[in-house]
């Protein structure tokens, strides 16, 4: 169970989260959406411990990161496999070096069974045979699967994606939700995404929770989101150009 | 009846200056808070660094790439700079010497404990402060903007473990071990430049009668307060870039400056404190 309570978090005087309270059971398939910079990635990040915020807390199963030094979040972190927005990919490595840091780092996996799982994930992002090859020599697609092959690789208990699909083809796009399901059922794991693609999001995840201006105006069942009550919600989706959504 | 027609009131002038004064006082006080949260967290990479050592997760054979990135790939620019800074500084205590005295036979006498207890190592970091400095803060800033530190850190890799550790060894030997080349290179066409020049007995000019152990403890320890000086405050800097090319421009400059000022600021204060310590030694 992931929860935030009253959380928030500024940058010098601009107010990025303005008091979450959020609440995700284990296992859940939650997906965030809202106007561009209306603090989703900064979300993930204080979810995941990368930033604290400035009041509130933040608990993973009852373990509270914001009181928590730098080693002590490593184990949290641990459970938690998080692809980066701009797939933060590993310059100075390979693609198989990338894929498989988070189990050399972890240690206790032999080096054969690591190339093993490596092939693996990489065959079922569509990306078999590419370990040899630096991230520079890869599209902005690839290096996205690339990440979200190094985000799973350890089956984390807690996966965040943050815009899994930004930059891809529809039909790619498609592929991987269709991945990042069977992962979530075949893991159980909780998976938290950001996407600006919220139709194909909303096929993906079960329920939706719509930032807004450091708030969340809307959380409920992907499916009834096109109803939402909230006219901000509404317009928003819809994608309709007159209403009260600023910006 | 109409409605009364209703304007908010202009503040007046005195109340305009007060806030305009009250902007001005408060982006001071900003600054002021800024700075002392940099010098903590600059302590705190400080800490955490030489805790760090201890801590080890640093990936393998990583200490011997920076001992090559920050030694090897220097060793001709240092050579250079030093071989022509020693040939220029001779010279022109030469020209000083042939004007007031004419005698230049103490010329190499006082010149090797200078090069020895200041020149070698302080102006040897000043080069790598450059070089190596915004090489520091170009790679690890870079990486912070493009979330690679962000990867790390959720990876549960501690950032300076991971990037400033090793630097940190690797600068503390290779700047000794420069110095040690610099210093003896600035001497050498020192030397050559006296002699061809001004007609400076060689054997006079390298006597190093007048070398004293203080000079070479002296010598050392500036050269490994340097070499640890150098990797932290770039990194640290590196580590606080935001944005993107542009963050990493900032913080390159900022490197460069933060490490030549630590530089100098250590070569006082190692002066002073070797001056209390070794007092007539060191003349």
């Amino acid at each position: 169970m992931i929860e935030l309570a009253a959380v928030k978090k500024r940058f010098g005087r601009h107010v990025v989260l303005g008091g979450i309270d959020l609440e995700i059971p284990t296992g859940a398939c939650l997906g965030i959406i809202g106007p561009a910079a209306s603090g989703k990635s900064v979300l993930l990040k204080v979810m995941s411990g990368l930033l604290r915020p400035d009041t509130g807390t933040v608990k993973i199963d009852g373990a509270d990161l914001t009181s928590r030094s730098e080693e002590g979040l490593a184990p949290v972190r641990a459970r938690i496999g998080f692809l980066f927005q701009n797939y933060a990919l590993f310059d100075f490595m390979t693609v198989g070096e990338n894929v498989a840091f988070p189990l050399t780092r972890r240690g206790g996996v032999p080096a054969d069974e690591i190339t093993a799982r490596v092939a693996a994930r990489l065959r079922a992002v569509g990306l078999g045979g590419n370990e040899a090859k630096l991230p520079s020599e890869l599209s902005g697609g690839m290096k996205k699967r690339v990440g979200i092959a190094r985000a799973t690789i350890a089956l984390p208990e807690i996966v965040i994606y943050d815009e899994p699909t930004a930059g891809l083809d529809p039909v790619t796009t498609s592929k991987v939700y269709d991945l990042l399901r069977a992962d979530q059922q075949s893991t159980g794991a909780t998976v938290i995404a950001v996407s600006s693609d919220v139709d194909a999001l909303c096929r993906f995840v079960d329920t939706v929770a719509f930032l807004y201006q450091g708030v969340i105006r809307y959380q409920g069942p992907a499916a009834t989101l096109a109803d939402a009550p909230d006219p901000v919600v509404r317009q928003f989706v819809r994608g309709e150009l007159e209403g009260p959504l600023e910006g | 009846m109409p409605p009364t027609p209703t304007t908010t009131p202009r503040p007046g002038l005195v109340a305009r200056a007060a806030a305009a004064a009250a902007d001005r006082v408060e982006a001071v006080g900003q600054v002021a808070v800024d700075a002392v949260r940099a010098a903590v967290e600059l302590w705190g990479v400080f800490v955490s660094t030489i805790a760090g050592i201890y801590r080890g997760g640093r990936p393998r054979g990583e200490i011997v790439r920076q001992l090559h990135a920050i030694g090897n790939r220097s060793l001709l620019f240092i050579t250079v700079t030093l071989g022509f800074i020693g040939m220029v500084m001779i010279y022109q205590a030469c020209m000083q010497f042939m004007r007031v005295t004419g005698d230049l036979s103490q010329i190499g006498l006082q010149f090797l404990p200078l090069i020895v207890s200041d020149f070698g190592p302080t102006l040897t970091a000043m080069m790598l402060a450059t070089r190596v400095g915004a090489g520091i803060a170009a790679e690890i800033g870079s990486m912070k903007v493009t979330e690679q530190v962000d990867a790390l850190r959720m990876s549960g890799v501690l950032p300076v473990d991971y990037l400033i550790v090793p630097r940190f060894v690797a600068s503390i030997v290779m700047t000794v071990v420069l110095s040690t080349l610099g210093g003896a290179v600035m001497y050498l066409a020192g030397g050559l430049t006296a002699h061809y020049q001004f007609g400076v007995n060689t054997e006079l000019f390298f006597d190093p009668e007048l070398l004293r152990p203080a000079h070479l403890i002296l010598g050392l320890t500036k050269a490994v307060a340097y070499g640890a000086a150098i990797p932290i405050v770039s990194g640290f800097c590196g580590l606080r870039a935001q944005g993107s090319s542009e963050g990493v421009g900032t913080a390159t400059t900022a490197a460069v400056i933060g490490s030549s000022f630590a530089v100098l600021l250590l070569d006082l204060i190692l002066s002073v404190i070797a001056f209390v310590l070794f007092g007539e030694q060191l003349r």
